[in-house]
């Protein structure tokens, strides 16, 4: 069963004037448990494809099904709302908390969800484990790598117990060695805890893993494979 | 949560935070010690016309206050005196004769007002007599009849020194005039040079023996036991004397009970004036911590935190760092106030202008314990005023360009 279903969206900036069509007319859908690559070169619609997923833009046309709710025609209140229970997301810069420390910053999602403390401490030393930083609990991030910032964001992306997550450029800033380790932990929790992870990239080594490449080229899709 | 994040994030630029922090800290210090000299300087002055010229409450007949003419006696003085010891809080009471008259020396002669007292019972009430330094008398020390006690300016003016004679010229009740020679027996020196210019103290006795006359008395002073029970002591008198004119001191002195008024507003409009100046300063950092921060606020509310909890973050940190400047700024001040209210702050050099409106040189800077009180809740709603701008900022951010943001 599908999680996700684009249905001809589309993002148009700058409409009245000279229209740039950053999404034309996609129709795209994703099942449970996939790992799947958006490539493209700059410009193509990748990031702005990430975005209307995550709920973070909002589309020119079309529509975009979540576990069967129309995420296009929520209201910015119920989208955050949405977002905090359903998205986990991963960014390029990393983006942690910089005064809280790993486990803390794994720890804050569950705190907005309103999660209990005991419930946290169990899965946030759970998750800090899995992304092999339970050595690192207290940590703030100013004293971890990139690859291990990188791994707190994932590790925070998956606390909510969201339905996909989705990573924009998870790798860029980030060394060959910390990319490669990145990548093997999201192929065993995607392998094993069926989590469904959807990229944006342009590194190869991403690409080379994924089990489905979308390609866009001017906000269409030029391909779609899956590997098998 | 937010509270915890809030918090820490002050510390995040510390040499920014402590920037703020100490300028919050100087202006509030700056603010509470001129607070204080001005409340010092009020507190003495009142304080010094209660124990040495009016005390906490005056019984005067009515008639008498319209011209000071000193036949409007109080009728059976002593008897109310005995009536008014008698009532609960009143800590001493004194009878005086008080009459308009002239003192001259051999140099001069000036308009004055001559009070007859017993200096045993004006000692219980007035504390003038300590403010006559030990090189300038005492206050009827002696068995020696006429003596006269004066203040400092009128000494000056008369250019007469201790044991010197002056001539008292007054109207006796009866309206005949007369006079007596009277050795200074004491000067002394309050912090208002008129009230020592204009009033002169010989005994009641010395008073009654020259004028072959008791020449009644004109004037009832009394003291509480606590300032909070005047307003009662007074009540209490009025009701029980109907037919005399009972005022407590700030109706004696209006200028002294209207400075006491007008301090205690100008006192928070001087420390208002203070936040309101600081708060720009607390607003500037908080926007430029907003746009700092851009792309992590982007953050927060991409992965699911409300507006509504990313504005109270924003207005939690404002009010912490206005609270921390705060706290800062009143300890410093309770210090200083502390410091200088133990030493003093002698202005000698300007006291001739402070004398001739009642002011003490020496200041004693003081600060009433509810100021503090008062003073933190100010400080806190300038945290929270300080904060509205920078956390409406915040609220602007759109998710998706903020985490962009580089």
């Amino acid at each position: 069963m599908n999680i996700i279903e684009i249905k001809n969206l589309s993002k148009v900036y700058d409409e009245k004037t000279i229209p740039v069509y950053a999404l034309n007319g996609v129709d795209l859908a994703f099942k449970q448990g996939e790992f799947t690559s958006i490539v493209g070169p700059s410009g193509s619609g990748k990031t702005t494809m990430l975005n209307m997923l995550g709920g973070l833009d909002t589309p020119s046309g079309g529509k975009i099904m979540i576990d069967g709710t129309d995420i296009t025609g929520l209201k910015s209140r119920q989208l955050i709302d949405f977002r905090m229970r359903n998205i986990g997301f991963v960014f390029q810069s990393f983006n942690l908390i910089p005064v809280l420390t790993a486990k803390e910053n794994v720890e804050f999602i569950m705190q907005l969800q309103g999660v209990d403390r005991e419930q946290r401490d169990k899965r946030t030393l759970e998750l800090l484990q899995s992304v092999g930083l339970g050595e690192k609990i207290n940590t703030r991030p100013n004293k971890l790598s990139g690859g291990q910032q990188q791994r707190v964001a994932v590790a925070r992306a998956l606390a909510s117990k969201p339905k996909f997550i989705l990573a924009d450029e998870p790798t860029a800033n980030l060394d060959s060695k910390s990319a490669e380790n990145l990548l093997e932990i999201m192929e065993k929790l995607n392998r094993e805890e069926n989590i469904t992870f959807i990229f944006s990239t342009h590194d190869s080594r991403v690409v080379a893993k994924a089990r489905r490449v979308v390609t866009l080229e001017d906000g269409k899709i030029v391909s779609d494979v899956s590997k098998n | 949560m937010i509270f915890k994040i809030a918090f820490k994030n002050v510390w995040r630029n510390k040499v920014r935070s402590l920037i703020v922090i100490t300028a919050i800290t100087l202006g509030l210090a700056g603010g509470i010690l001129t607070v204080s000299v001005i409340t010092g300087m009020v507190e003495q002055k009142v304080r010094s016309g209660i124990n040495n010229e009016v005390a906490h409450i005056q019984l005067h007949n009515p008639e008498f206050l319209k011209n000071y003419e000193s036949r409007y006696t109080i009728p059976r003085a002593d008897s109310i005196a005995r009536i008014i010891s008698g009532v609960s809080s009143v800590k001493a009471v004194c009878l005086r004769s008080r009459l308009t008259g002239m003192a001259a020396s051999p140099n001069s002669a000036t308009g004055v007002q001559i009070l007859g007292v017993d200096p045993a019972a004006e000692k219980n009430v007035f504390t003038l007599y300590k403010a006559i330094p030990d090189s300038a008398g005492g206050f009827f020390t002696g068995s020696r009849k006429n003596l006269v006690v004066i203040g400092r300016k009128l000494a000056d003016k008369l250019k007469v020194r201790l044991k010197s004679k002056i001539v008292l010229r007054f109207q006796n009740p009866d309206g005949n005039l007369t006079e007596a020679a009277f050795s200074v027996n004491g000067i002394f020196q309050s912090a208002n040079t008129m009230f020592d210019e204009i009033n002169v103290f010989i005994k009641k006795t010395d008073l009654d023996r020259v004028t072959e006359m008791d020449n009644g008395i004109q004037e009832i002073a009394l003291i509480a036991n606590d300032n909070s029970n005047i307003p009662l002591v007074k009540a209490a008198l009025k009701s029980k004397f109907p037919g005399l004119l009972v005022q407590d001191w700030s109706e004696i002195r209006p200028d002294m009970g209207m400075v006491t008024t007008a301090i205690a507003i100008e006192v928070y409009v001087i420390l208002g004036i203070i936040l309101f100046a600081l708060a720009f300063g607390i607003v500037n950092t908080m926007l430029m911590i907003v746009f700092e921060r851009t792309r992590e606020l982007g953050m927060l509310m991409a992965v699911g935190m409300s507006k509504s909890r990313v504005f109270r973050m924003i207005m939690l940190e404002t009010i912490f760092l206005t609270i921390i400047g705060g706290i800062a700024g009143m300890a410093v001040s309770a210090t200083l106030v502390s410091v200088f209210h133990s030493y003093g702050i002698d202005l000698s050099a300007f006291s001739k202008g402070l004398g001739a409106f009642g002011f003490d040189p020496k200041i004693y800077p003081f600060i009433k314990p509810e100021l503090y009180i008062n003073l933190s809740i100010m400080i806190i709603l300038t945290g929270i005023l300080s904060a509205v701008m920078p956390a409406r900022k915040a609220l602007q951010l759109k998710p998706v360009e903020a985490i962009r943001i580089e």
